[in-house]
Protein backbone atom coordinates (compact mmCIF):
# COMPACT_ATOMS: atom_id res chain seq x y z
CA UNK A 1 0.00 0.00 0.00
CA UNK A 2 1.48 3.46 -1.05
CA UNK A 3 0.33 6.77 0.19
CA UNK A 4 -0.94 7.78 -2.95
CA UNK A 5 -4.34 8.26 -1.88
CA UNK A 6 -3.59 10.97 0.74
CA UNK A 7 -0.84 12.31 -1.84
CA UNK A 8 -3.31 12.85 -3.92
CA UNK A 9 -5.70 14.24 -1.39
CA UNK A 10 -3.04 16.94 0.04
CA UNK A 11 -2.84 18.10 -3.24
CA UNK A 12 -6.76 18.55 -3.33
CA UNK A 13 -6.78 20.78 -0.35
CA UNK A 14 -3.40 23.03 -1.63
CA UNK A 15 -5.18 23.89 -4.50
CA UNK A 16 -8.36 24.76 -2.62
CA UNK A 17 -6.17 26.77 0.04
CA UNK A 18 -5.15 28.48 -3.01
CA UNK A 19 -9.30 29.36 -3.99
CA UNK A 20 -9.41 32.18 -1.40
CA UNK A 21 -12.91 33.44 -1.01
CA UNK A 22 -13.51 32.16 -4.37
CA UNK A 23 -14.75 33.45 -7.36
CA UNK A 24 -17.05 35.95 -5.74
CA UNK A 25 -14.78 37.17 -3.21
CA UNK A 26 -12.09 37.67 -4.97
CA UNK A 27 -14.49 39.85 -7.89
CA UNK A 28 -15.25 41.52 -4.81
CA UNK A 29 -12.25 42.99 -4.14
CA UNK A 30 -11.21 43.55 -7.67
CA UNK A 31 -14.00 45.71 -7.79
CA UNK A 32 -13.30 47.94 -4.84
CA UNK A 33 -9.60 48.64 -6.70
CA UNK A 34 -7.82 46.48 -4.38
CA UNK A 35 -5.36 43.89 -4.47
CA UNK A 36 -6.11 39.98 -2.68
CA UNK A 37 -2.89 39.14 -0.67
CA UNK A 38 -1.46 36.67 -2.93
CA UNK A 39 -1.07 39.63 -5.55
CA UNK A 40 0.29 41.69 -3.12
CA UNK A 41 2.65 38.72 -2.41
CA UNK A 42 3.53 38.23 -5.84
CA UNK A 43 3.98 42.37 -6.86
CA UNK A 44 6.50 42.74 -3.91
CA UNK A 45 8.44 39.21 -4.58
CA UNK A 46 11.45 38.66 -6.59
CA UNK A 47 9.33 36.56 -9.58
CA UNK A 48 8.61 33.28 -8.33
CA UNK A 49 10.33 33.22 -5.13
CA UNK A 50 7.40 32.91 -2.50
CA UNK A 51 7.55 30.10 -0.54
CA UNK A 52 4.18 29.64 1.32
CA UNK A 53 4.18 28.13 4.84
CA UNK A 54 1.04 26.55 6.33
CA UNK A 55 -0.26 25.72 2.69
CA UNK A 56 -3.19 23.49 3.83
CA UNK A 57 -3.90 25.36 6.48
CA UNK A 58 -7.79 25.76 6.96
CA UNK A 59 -11.06 25.49 8.75
CA UNK A 60 -12.34 21.89 7.73
CA UNK A 61 -15.77 21.11 7.57
CA UNK A 62 -16.75 17.52 8.32
CA UNK A 63 -20.31 15.72 7.83
CA UNK A 64 -21.83 13.75 10.99
CA UNK A 65 -20.21 10.64 9.46
CA UNK A 66 -16.75 12.64 9.61
CA UNK A 67 -16.76 12.52 5.91
CA UNK A 68 -14.53 15.76 4.64
CA UNK A 69 -16.76 18.65 2.82
CA UNK A 70 -14.41 20.79 2.26
CA UNK A 71 -12.47 23.84 3.82
CA UNK A 72 -12.46 27.28 4.54
CA UNK A 73 -8.83 28.86 3.88
CA UNK A 74 -7.03 30.04 6.34
CA UNK A 75 -7.64 33.94 6.18
CA UNK A 76 -4.06 34.72 6.32
CA UNK A 77 -1.39 34.10 3.92
CA UNK A 78 2.27 33.64 5.25
CA UNK A 79 5.49 32.30 4.13
CA UNK A 80 9.41 33.07 2.72
CA UNK A 81 10.32 34.94 -0.18
CA UNK A 82 13.46 37.11 -1.64
CA UNK A 83 13.66 40.88 -2.51
CA UNK A 84 16.38 42.23 -4.53
CA UNK A 85 17.76 38.19 -3.76
CA UNK A 86 17.83 38.54 -0.13
CA UNK A 87 15.00 36.57 2.07
CA UNK A 88 12.37 37.93 3.98
CA UNK A 89 9.26 36.61 5.83
CA UNK A 90 5.53 37.81 4.06
CA UNK A 91 2.63 37.94 5.55
CA UNK A 92 -1.00 39.18 5.09
CA UNK A 93 -4.42 38.74 6.07
CA UNK A 94 -6.88 37.72 2.80
CA UNK A 95 -9.71 40.16 2.79
CA UNK A 96 -11.77 38.06 0.83
CA UNK A 97 -12.59 35.41 3.41
CA UNK A 98 -14.70 36.86 6.34
CA UNK A 99 -13.57 40.90 5.77
CA UNK A 100 -9.79 39.29 6.75
CA UNK A 101 -11.42 39.04 10.37
CA UNK A 102 -8.89 36.08 11.50
CA UNK A 103 -10.49 32.65 11.37
CA UNK A 104 -9.01 30.15 13.80
CA UNK A 105 -6.38 29.08 11.48
CA UNK A 106 -5.56 33.12 10.09
CA UNK A 107 -5.18 33.98 13.56
CA UNK A 108 -2.53 30.87 14.14
CA UNK A 109 -0.47 32.29 11.66
CA UNK A 110 -0.64 36.21 12.16
CA UNK A 111 0.55 35.37 15.37
CA UNK A 112 3.08 33.46 13.87
CA UNK A 113 4.86 35.77 11.21
CA UNK A 114 6.44 37.75 13.81
CA UNK A 115 8.35 34.41 15.24
CA UNK A 116 9.43 33.60 11.94
CA UNK A 117 11.51 36.56 11.15
CA UNK A 118 13.05 36.49 14.88
CA UNK A 119 14.03 32.63 14.28
CA UNK A 120 15.31 33.11 10.58
CA UNK A 121 16.68 36.59 11.45
CA UNK A 122 15.09 38.11 8.48
CA UNK A 123 13.09 40.94 7.57
CA UNK A 124 9.01 41.15 7.85
CA UNK A 125 6.70 42.66 5.13
CA UNK A 126 3.05 43.06 6.27
CA UNK A 127 0.63 43.53 3.86
CA UNK A 128 -2.20 44.74 6.66
CA UNK A 129 -6.13 44.77 5.96
CA UNK A 130 -8.87 44.07 7.95
CA UNK A 131 -10.60 44.99 11.33
CA UNK A 132 -8.83 42.10 13.51
CA UNK A 133 -10.69 40.76 15.71
CA UNK A 134 -15.23 40.32 15.94
CA UNK A 135 -17.50 40.11 18.66
CA UNK A 136 -19.17 37.48 16.78
CA UNK A 137 -16.15 34.85 17.40
CA UNK A 138 -15.79 36.58 21.12
CA UNK A 139 -19.52 35.96 21.56
CA UNK A 140 -19.73 32.22 21.22
CA UNK A 141 -20.74 30.36 24.06
CA UNK A 142 -18.38 27.75 25.36
CA UNK A 143 -16.00 28.38 22.42
CA UNK A 144 -12.88 31.18 22.42
CA UNK A 145 -14.97 33.42 24.74
CA UNK A 146 -12.46 33.58 27.62
CA UNK A 147 -9.69 34.66 25.93
CA UNK A 148 -6.08 33.73 25.72
CA UNK A 149 -5.00 31.66 28.89
CA UNK A 150 -3.39 33.46 32.01
CA UNK A 151 0.34 31.54 30.87
CA UNK A 152 0.10 32.92 27.46
CA UNK A 153 2.74 35.23 25.92
CA UNK A 154 0.82 38.74 25.76
CA UNK A 155 0.16 38.36 22.05
CA UNK A 156 1.64 42.02 21.52
CA UNK A 157 5.20 41.11 23.42
CA UNK A 158 6.61 39.59 20.33
CA UNK A 159 5.42 42.46 17.85
CA UNK A 160 7.51 44.45 20.08
CA UNK A 161 10.57 42.29 20.71
CA UNK A 162 10.30 41.94 16.83
CA UNK A 163 11.46 45.70 16.31
CA UNK A 164 14.47 45.13 18.08
CA UNK A 165 15.53 42.25 15.99
CA UNK A 166 14.45 42.49 12.64
CA UNK A 167 13.44 45.08 9.95
CA UNK A 168 9.50 45.20 9.84
CA UNK A 169 7.44 47.09 6.96
CA UNK A 170 3.98 47.42 7.34
CA UNK A 171 2.23 47.96 4.33
CA UNK A 172 -1.81 49.27 4.25
CA UNK A 173 -3.81 47.95 1.23
CA UNK A 174 -7.53 48.28 2.39
CA UNK A 175 -9.00 49.51 5.59
CA UNK A 176 -6.82 48.86 8.50
CA UNK A 177 -8.65 48.90 12.02
CA UNK A 178 -8.03 47.76 15.75
CA UNK A 179 -5.17 45.22 16.26
CA UNK A 180 -3.86 44.93 12.66
CA UNK A 181 -3.97 49.17 12.98
CA UNK A 182 -1.23 48.60 15.75
CA UNK A 183 0.51 46.28 14.05
CA UNK A 184 0.55 49.29 11.11
CA UNK A 185 2.16 51.41 13.66
CA UNK A 186 4.82 49.13 15.54
CA UNK A 187 6.92 49.12 12.41
CA UNK A 188 10.50 50.49 10.95
CA UNK A 189 9.04 51.82 7.61
CA UNK A 190 4.71 52.11 7.23
CA UNK A 191 2.94 53.01 3.77
CA UNK A 192 -0.48 53.48 3.11
CA UNK A 193 -1.59 53.27 -0.43
CA UNK A 194 -3.91 57.14 -1.28
CA UNK A 195 -6.10 55.32 -3.21
CA UNK A 196 -7.37 52.36 -1.15
CA UNK A 197 -6.11 52.19 2.64
CA UNK A 198 -7.38 53.96 5.44
CA UNK A 199 -6.24 53.35 9.15
CA UNK A 200 -8.54 53.38 12.35
CA UNK A 201 -7.98 52.35 16.21
CA UNK A 202 -11.85 51.95 15.26
CA UNK A 203 -14.37 52.24 12.21
CA UNK A 204 -17.41 54.49 11.66
CA UNK A 205 -19.87 52.13 13.08
CA UNK A 206 -18.05 52.01 16.52
CA UNK A 207 -17.44 56.00 16.31
CA UNK A 208 -20.64 56.68 15.39
CA UNK A 209 -21.91 54.62 18.41
CA UNK A 210 -19.69 55.74 20.95
CA UNK A 211 -19.52 59.31 20.07
CA UNK A 212 -22.30 60.35 17.76
CA UNK A 213 -20.44 61.47 15.30
CA UNK A 214 -20.84 60.43 11.67
CA UNK A 215 -18.32 60.36 9.07
CA UNK A 216 -16.66 57.34 6.84
CA UNK A 217 -14.05 55.53 7.18
CA UNK A 218 -11.63 57.94 4.78
CA UNK A 219 -12.71 60.81 6.52
CA UNK A 220 -11.47 59.51 9.98
CA UNK A 221 -8.37 57.60 8.74
CA UNK A 222 -7.37 58.20 5.18
CA UNK A 223 -4.09 59.07 3.85
CA UNK A 224 -4.80 63.13 4.14
CA UNK A 225 -4.95 62.55 7.66
CA UNK A 226 -2.34 60.14 8.13
CA UNK A 227 0.33 62.19 6.44
CA UNK A 228 0.21 64.90 8.46
CA UNK A 229 -0.81 62.77 11.87
CA UNK A 230 2.58 60.69 11.91
CA UNK A 231 1.17 56.96 12.11
CA UNK A 232 2.27 56.13 8.73
CA UNK A 233 5.84 56.86 7.55
CA UNK A 234 4.32 57.54 3.75
CA UNK A 235 1.68 57.97 1.22
CA UNK A 236 1.44 55.59 -1.61
CA UNK A 237 -0.76 56.75 -4.79
CA UNK A 238 -1.59 52.76 -4.82
CA UNK A 239 -0.45 49.66 -4.02
CA UNK A 240 1.94 48.71 -6.45
CA UNK A 241 4.02 51.65 -5.33
CA UNK A 242 3.21 51.26 -1.08
CA UNK A 243 4.83 47.67 -2.49
CA UNK A 244 7.96 49.53 -4.47
CA UNK A 245 8.77 51.42 -0.97
CA UNK A 246 8.75 48.48 0.68
CA UNK A 247 11.32 47.27 -1.11
CA UNK A 248 13.50 50.32 -1.32
CA UNK A 249 13.31 50.67 2.30
CA UNK A 250 14.69 47.47 3.05
CA UNK A 251 17.90 47.91 0.79
CA UNK A 252 19.20 50.35 3.02
CA UNK A 253 19.16 47.92 6.15
CA UNK A 254 20.60 44.54 7.08
CA UNK A 255 18.71 41.68 7.71
CA UNK A 256 18.72 41.83 11.38
CA UNK A 257 20.63 43.50 13.98
CA UNK A 258 23.53 40.73 13.63
CA UNK A 259 24.35 41.65 10.59
CA UNK A 260 26.47 45.21 9.23
CA UNK A 261 24.93 47.55 6.92
CA UNK A 262 25.34 46.59 3.53
CA UNK A 263 27.42 48.56 1.29
CA UNK A 264 27.24 48.44 -2.42
CA UNK A 265 29.08 49.18 -5.47
CA UNK A 266 28.74 53.26 -5.54
CA UNK A 267 28.24 54.37 -9.27
CA UNK A 268 28.97 58.25 -8.28
CA UNK A 269 31.62 60.58 -8.33
CA UNK A 270 33.12 60.37 -4.42
CA UNK A 271 35.12 63.16 -5.41
CA UNK A 272 32.00 64.98 -6.94
CA UNK A 273 31.90 68.65 -5.83
CA UNK A 274 28.55 71.06 -6.75
CA UNK A 275 29.25 74.27 -7.33
CA UNK A 276 26.06 75.63 -6.03
CA UNK A 277 26.32 74.68 -2.68
CA UNK A 278 28.99 77.32 -2.12
CA UNK A 279 26.41 79.95 -2.36
CA UNK A 280 23.07 77.84 -1.49
CA UNK A 281 23.07 79.05 2.08
CA UNK A 282 21.78 82.96 1.80
CA UNK A 283 24.23 85.35 4.12
CA UNK A 284 20.73 87.30 5.45
CA UNK A 285 19.91 84.62 8.22
CA UNK A 286 16.05 85.56 7.18
CA UNK A 287 16.62 84.14 4.06
CA UNK A 288 15.33 80.55 3.41
CA UNK A 289 16.77 78.31 1.34
CA UNK A 290 16.08 74.39 0.22
CA UNK A 291 17.50 71.69 2.30
CA UNK A 292 16.09 69.36 0.70
CA UNK A 293 18.65 70.02 -3.18
CA UNK A 294 20.89 70.05 -0.40
CA UNK A 295 21.22 66.44 0.66
CA UNK A 296 20.75 65.20 -2.81
CA UNK A 297 23.72 67.06 -4.19
CA UNK A 298 25.74 65.62 -1.35
CA UNK A 299 24.59 61.89 -1.41
CA UNK A 300 25.21 59.57 -3.58
CA UNK A 301 22.58 60.47 -7.10
CA UNK A 302 19.20 59.23 -6.43
CA UNK A 303 19.87 57.44 -3.40
CA UNK A 304 17.54 59.86 -0.91
CA UNK A 305 14.85 58.10 0.18
CA UNK A 306 12.71 60.66 2.51
CA UNK A 307 10.19 59.51 4.92
CA UNK A 308 7.43 61.36 7.00
CA UNK A 309 7.82 64.60 4.59
CA UNK A 310 3.82 66.28 6.03
CA UNK A 311 4.55 64.99 9.79
CA UNK A 312 7.05 67.20 12.13
CA UNK A 313 8.01 69.06 8.57
CA UNK A 314 10.61 70.99 10.72
CA UNK A 315 12.61 68.13 10.44
CA UNK A 316 13.78 66.05 7.60
CA UNK A 317 14.58 62.22 7.95
CA UNK A 318 15.38 59.71 5.11
CA UNK A 319 17.77 56.69 3.91
CA UNK A 320 20.16 57.55 1.44
CA UNK A 321 23.59 55.81 0.52
CA UNK A 322 26.91 57.73 0.58
CA UNK A 323 30.15 55.98 -1.68
CA UNK A 324 27.33 53.01 -1.64
CA UNK A 325 27.13 53.03 2.56
CA UNK A 326 23.17 53.46 3.34
CA UNK A 327 23.23 55.99 6.03
CA UNK A 328 20.96 57.53 7.85
CA UNK A 329 19.95 61.67 7.02
CA UNK A 330 18.96 63.97 9.19
CA UNK A 331 18.51 67.52 8.66
CA UNK A 332 16.55 70.81 9.48
CA UNK A 333 13.89 72.03 7.52
CA UNK A 334 14.53 76.01 7.18
CA UNK A 335 11.28 76.51 5.52
CA UNK A 336 8.85 75.37 8.34
CA UNK A 337 9.39 77.51 11.52
CA UNK A 338 13.14 77.77 10.44
CA UNK A 339 13.49 74.17 11.01
CA UNK A 340 12.74 74.58 15.00
CA UNK A 341 11.78 71.30 16.73
CA UNK A 342 8.35 71.11 17.32
CA UNK A 343 6.97 68.12 19.40
CA UNK A 344 5.93 66.31 16.47
CA UNK A 345 9.74 67.21 15.13
CA UNK A 346 11.09 65.63 17.83
CA UNK A 347 9.12 62.79 17.93
CA UNK A 348 9.80 61.84 14.13
CA UNK A 349 13.29 62.60 15.18
CA UNK A 350 13.55 60.66 18.20
CA UNK A 351 11.96 57.47 16.20
CA UNK A 352 14.70 57.49 12.91
CA UNK A 353 17.84 57.82 15.50
CA UNK A 354 16.42 54.70 17.60
CA UNK A 355 15.84 53.12 14.12
CA UNK A 356 19.09 53.62 12.61
CA UNK A 357 20.94 53.24 16.13
CA UNK A 358 18.72 49.68 16.19
CA UNK A 359 20.61 48.43 12.48
CA UNK A 360 23.65 50.29 12.99
CA UNK A 361 23.03 52.57 9.98
CA UNK A 362 25.66 55.50 10.13
CA UNK A 363 23.55 58.76 10.33
CA UNK A 364 24.29 62.17 8.68
CA UNK A 365 23.05 65.23 10.07
CA UNK A 366 22.70 68.76 8.43
CA UNK A 367 22.20 70.94 11.27
CA UNK A 368 20.16 74.23 10.91
CA UNK A 369 17.98 74.73 14.03
CA UNK A 370 16.63 77.81 16.02
CA UNK A 371 16.53 75.30 18.88
CA UNK A 372 13.53 74.42 20.09
CA UNK A 373 9.68 75.34 19.03
CA UNK A 374 8.60 78.39 21.35
CA UNK A 375 5.25 80.01 21.52
CA UNK A 376 2.04 79.11 23.48
CA UNK A 377 1.27 76.48 20.90
CA UNK A 378 4.30 74.92 21.30
CA UNK A 379 4.53 74.96 25.42
CA UNK A 380 0.63 73.38 25.52
CA UNK A 381 2.36 70.27 22.98
CA UNK A 382 5.20 69.75 25.87
CA UNK A 383 7.60 70.14 23.09
CA UNK A 384 10.20 70.69 26.22
CA UNK A 385 9.18 66.39 27.26
CA UNK A 386 9.14 65.03 23.31
CA UNK A 387 12.59 67.68 22.61
CA UNK A 388 14.25 65.56 25.35
CA UNK A 389 13.30 62.40 24.23
CA UNK A 390 14.90 63.10 20.97
CA UNK A 391 18.28 64.52 22.62
CA UNK A 392 18.43 61.10 24.83
CA UNK A 393 18.03 59.00 21.83
CA UNK A 394 21.44 60.96 19.97
CA UNK A 395 23.34 61.12 23.65
CA UNK A 396 23.05 57.46 23.86
CA UNK A 397 23.32 56.00 20.25
CA UNK A 398 26.27 53.84 19.17
CA UNK A 399 26.45 54.22 15.63
CA UNK A 400 29.11 56.53 13.65
CA UNK A 401 27.77 59.83 13.59
CA UNK A 402 28.78 62.94 11.49
CA UNK A 403 27.26 66.51 12.40
CA UNK A 404 27.49 68.85 9.67
CA UNK A 405 26.67 72.41 11.19
CA UNK A 406 25.37 74.02 8.00
CA UNK A 407 23.98 76.91 9.36
CA UNK A 408 21.89 77.67 12.71
CA UNK A 409 22.74 76.00 16.00
CA UNK A 410 21.26 77.06 19.32
CA UNK A 411 20.00 76.68 22.81
CA UNK A 412 19.35 72.64 24.62
CA UNK A 413 17.57 71.48 21.18
CA UNK A 414 21.12 71.53 19.17
CA UNK A 415 22.53 68.55 21.99
CA UNK A 416 20.08 66.67 19.94
CA UNK A 417 22.04 66.74 16.68
CA UNK A 418 25.44 64.97 18.52
CA UNK A 419 25.79 61.61 19.33
CA UNK A 420 29.08 60.22 21.14
CA UNK A 421 32.55 60.95 19.48
CA UNK A 422 30.43 62.47 16.25
CA UNK A 423 32.41 63.63 13.21
CA UNK A 424 32.01 67.16 13.34
CA UNK A 425 31.92 69.89 10.22
CA UNK A 426 31.20 73.25 9.63
CA UNK A 427 30.41 75.56 6.79
CA UNK A 428 31.64 79.19 6.91
CA UNK A 429 27.83 79.69 7.24
CA UNK A 430 27.48 78.06 10.80
CA UNK A 431 26.06 80.25 13.68
CA UNK A 432 25.65 78.84 17.50
CA UNK A 433 25.61 79.95 20.58
CA UNK A 434 22.87 79.37 23.62
CA UNK A 435 20.38 81.36 21.52
CA UNK A 436 19.90 82.93 18.57
CA UNK A 437 21.29 87.14 18.42
CA UNK A 438 17.77 88.57 18.00
CA UNK A 439 16.05 87.25 20.57
CA UNK A 440 19.66 87.24 22.71
CA UNK A 441 20.17 90.83 22.20
CA UNK A 442 16.21 91.76 23.17
CA UNK A 443 17.10 89.93 26.72
CA UNK A 444 20.99 90.09 27.81
CA UNK A 445 21.01 94.13 26.90
CA UNK A 446 17.12 95.06 27.93
CA UNK A 447 17.97 97.58 30.01
CA UNK A 448 20.50 99.32 27.56
CA UNK A 449 17.73 99.00 25.09
CA UNK A 450 14.66 100.67 27.14
CA UNK A 451 17.31 104.07 28.58
CA UNK A 452 17.53 104.56 25.12
CA UNK A 453 15.77 107.12 23.16
CA UNK A 454 14.62 105.54 20.30
CA UNK A 455 14.98 101.45 21.79
CA UNK A 456 14.20 99.96 18.50
CA UNK A 457 16.94 101.74 17.00
CA UNK A 458 19.30 101.12 19.98
CA UNK A 459 18.30 96.83 19.45
CA UNK A 460 18.83 97.04 16.06
CA UNK A 461 22.18 98.82 16.78
CA UNK A 462 23.52 96.18 18.89
CA UNK A 463 22.03 93.61 16.61
CA UNK A 464 24.58 94.52 13.54
CA UNK A 465 27.49 95.17 16.00
CA UNK A 466 27.37 91.66 17.31
CA UNK A 467 26.54 89.79 14.04
CA UNK A 468 29.90 91.30 12.34
CA UNK A 469 31.90 90.63 15.12
CA UNK A 470 30.79 86.75 13.71
CA UNK A 471 33.25 84.58 12.67
CA UNK A 472 33.31 81.11 12.14
CA UNK A 473 37.36 80.92 11.74
CA UNK A 474 37.61 80.57 15.82
CA UNK A 475 35.76 76.92 16.03
CA UNK A 476 37.97 75.48 13.83
CA UNK A 477 41.25 77.25 15.84
CA UNK A 478 39.95 75.94 19.21
CA UNK A 479 39.36 72.71 17.73
CA UNK A 480 35.75 73.50 18.42
CA UNK A 481 34.78 70.97 15.35
CA UNK A 482 37.21 68.50 13.11
CA UNK A 483 37.07 70.33 10.42
CA UNK A 484 35.56 73.81 8.63
CA UNK A 485 35.02 73.23 4.96
CA UNK A 486 33.81 74.70 1.85
CA UNK A 487 30.86 73.58 1.37
CA UNK A 488 31.52 71.67 -1.68
CA UNK A 489 33.93 69.86 0.15
CA UNK A 490 31.20 68.19 1.97
CA UNK A 491 30.63 65.15 -0.70
CA UNK A 492 34.53 64.12 -0.74
CA UNK A 493 34.84 64.45 2.98
CA UNK A 494 32.02 62.08 3.89
CA UNK A 495 32.97 59.65 1.74
CA UNK A 496 36.59 59.69 3.43
CA UNK A 497 34.66 59.42 6.58
CA UNK A 498 32.80 56.32 5.51
CA UNK A 499 35.87 54.61 4.58
CA UNK A 500 37.10 55.54 7.73
CA UNK A 501 33.77 53.86 9.53
CA UNK A 502 33.77 50.73 7.79
CA UNK A 503 35.89 48.72 10.78
CA UNK A 504 33.39 49.83 13.21
CA UNK A 505 30.61 48.74 11.33
CA UNK A 506 32.19 45.56 10.94
CA UNK A 507 31.83 44.91 14.68
CA UNK A 508 28.83 46.65 15.41
CA UNK A 509 26.53 43.86 16.00
CA UNK A 510 24.02 42.41 17.62
CA UNK A 511 20.82 43.99 19.92
CA UNK A 512 21.11 47.17 21.12
CA UNK A 513 20.68 48.10 24.88
CA UNK A 514 17.35 50.38 23.64
CA UNK A 515 16.17 49.30 20.32
CA UNK A 516 12.84 51.15 18.43
CA UNK A 517 9.97 51.56 19.95
CA UNK A 518 6.24 52.66 18.13
CA UNK B 1 -11.64 75.56 -14.03
CA UNK B 2 -10.43 73.52 -10.96
CA UNK B 3 -9.61 76.04 -7.90
CA UNK B 4 -6.56 75.51 -5.71
CA UNK B 5 -5.93 76.60 -2.45
CA UNK B 6 -3.37 78.26 -1.24
CA UNK B 7 -2.25 77.51 2.73
CA UNK B 8 0.39 78.77 4.42
CA UNK B 9 3.14 75.89 6.13
CA UNK B 10 2.83 77.90 9.63
CA UNK B 11 1.82 80.04 12.16
CA UNK B 12 3.17 84.04 11.34
CA UNK B 13 2.11 86.73 9.58
CA UNK B 14 1.87 88.56 6.13
CA UNK B 15 4.75 90.50 5.57
CA UNK B 16 4.72 91.08 1.95
CA UNK B 17 1.84 90.31 -0.73
CA UNK B 18 3.01 89.66 -4.10
CA UNK B 19 0.61 89.29 -6.24
CA UNK B 20 -3.02 91.05 -7.34
CA UNK B 21 -6.52 89.79 -7.89
CA UNK B 22 -6.24 88.42 -11.29
CA UNK B 23 -2.68 88.32 -11.95
CA UNK B 24 -1.66 85.11 -13.85
CA UNK B 25 1.11 82.99 -12.03
CA UNK B 26 2.98 79.95 -12.78
CA UNK B 27 3.56 76.97 -10.21
CA UNK B 28 6.07 77.76 -7.78
CA UNK B 29 5.39 81.23 -7.85
CA UNK B 30 5.62 83.18 -4.86
CA UNK B 31 2.26 84.75 -3.60
CA UNK B 32 2.79 86.07 -0.51
CA UNK B 33 6.10 86.29 2.01
CA UNK B 34 4.80 85.32 5.92
CA UNK B 35 7.06 86.19 8.65
CA UNK B 36 7.65 83.66 11.15
CA UNK B 37 10.50 82.71 13.65
CA UNK B 38 12.23 85.39 12.08
CA UNK B 39 12.81 84.10 9.00
CA UNK B 40 10.78 84.95 5.56
CA UNK B 41 8.74 82.26 4.03
CA UNK B 42 7.50 82.69 0.71
CA UNK B 43 3.91 80.96 0.15
CA UNK B 44 4.25 79.46 -3.41
CA UNK B 45 1.92 78.83 -5.87
CA UNK B 46 0.30 75.03 -6.07
CA UNK B 47 -0.54 75.61 -9.74
CA UNK B 48 -0.61 77.39 -12.72
CA UNK B 49 -3.22 79.55 -12.77
CA UNK B 50 -5.04 82.67 -11.90
CA UNK B 51 -5.14 84.67 -8.44
CA UNK B 52 -8.88 84.46 -7.86
CA UNK B 53 -9.15 85.62 -3.87
CA UNK B 54 -6.27 86.89 -1.99
CA UNK B 55 -7.94 86.64 1.76
CA UNK B 56 -5.12 88.03 4.22
CA UNK B 57 -3.31 91.72 4.33
CA UNK B 58 0.06 92.53 5.38
CA UNK B 59 0.58 92.34 9.05
CA UNK B 60 -2.44 90.11 9.19
CA UNK B 61 -1.62 86.85 11.55
CA UNK B 62 -2.40 83.70 9.97
CA UNK B 63 -2.20 80.19 11.41
CA UNK B 64 -0.98 76.83 10.00
CA UNK B 65 -2.97 75.04 7.43
CA UNK B 66 -5.12 78.39 6.77
CA UNK B 67 -6.12 79.55 3.27
CA UNK B 68 -4.37 82.48 2.22
CA UNK B 69 -5.23 82.80 -1.37
CA UNK B 70 -7.11 80.72 -4.04
CA UNK B 71 -5.93 80.10 -8.10
CA UNK B 72 -8.03 79.11 -10.18
CA UNK B 73 -6.69 76.94 -13.43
Amino acid sequence: MSWAEEVEELKRRRELAKQQGGPEGIAKQHGYGRMTIRERIHTLLDEGSFQEQGKATAVPDYDDDDNFLGFVPANYVLGFGRIDDRRVVVGGEDFTLKGGSPNAAGLRKSIYAEHLAIQYKIPLVRMLEGGGGSVKSSGKRGGSSGGDSVFSEPRFKVIADAMGEVPVVSMAGGAVAGFPAGRMAASHFSVMSADTAQILVAGPKVVERALGVDMTKDELGGAHIHAKSGVVDNVAENETEALMQSRRFLSYLPSSVYQRTPRYPCEDNPERMEEELLDVVPRDSRSVFNMRTVIEMIVDLGSFFEMGKDFGRSQIVGLARIDGQPVGILANNNRVYAGAMTAEAAQKYRRFVELCDTFHVPVVNFIDQPGFMIGPEAEKKGTIRYGMAAVAAAAQATMPWCAIQVHKGFGVATAAHYAPNAYVLAWPSVESGALPLEGGVAVAFHREIEAADDPVAKRTEIEERLRSARSPFPRAESFGVHELIDPRETRPTLCQWIDWIQPQLDELKGPVSFSMRP
Amino acid sequence: MATHNVESEVTGSVWKVQVEVGDSVSEGDVILILESMKMEIPVESPADGTVAELRVQPEEAVEEDQVVAVIQS
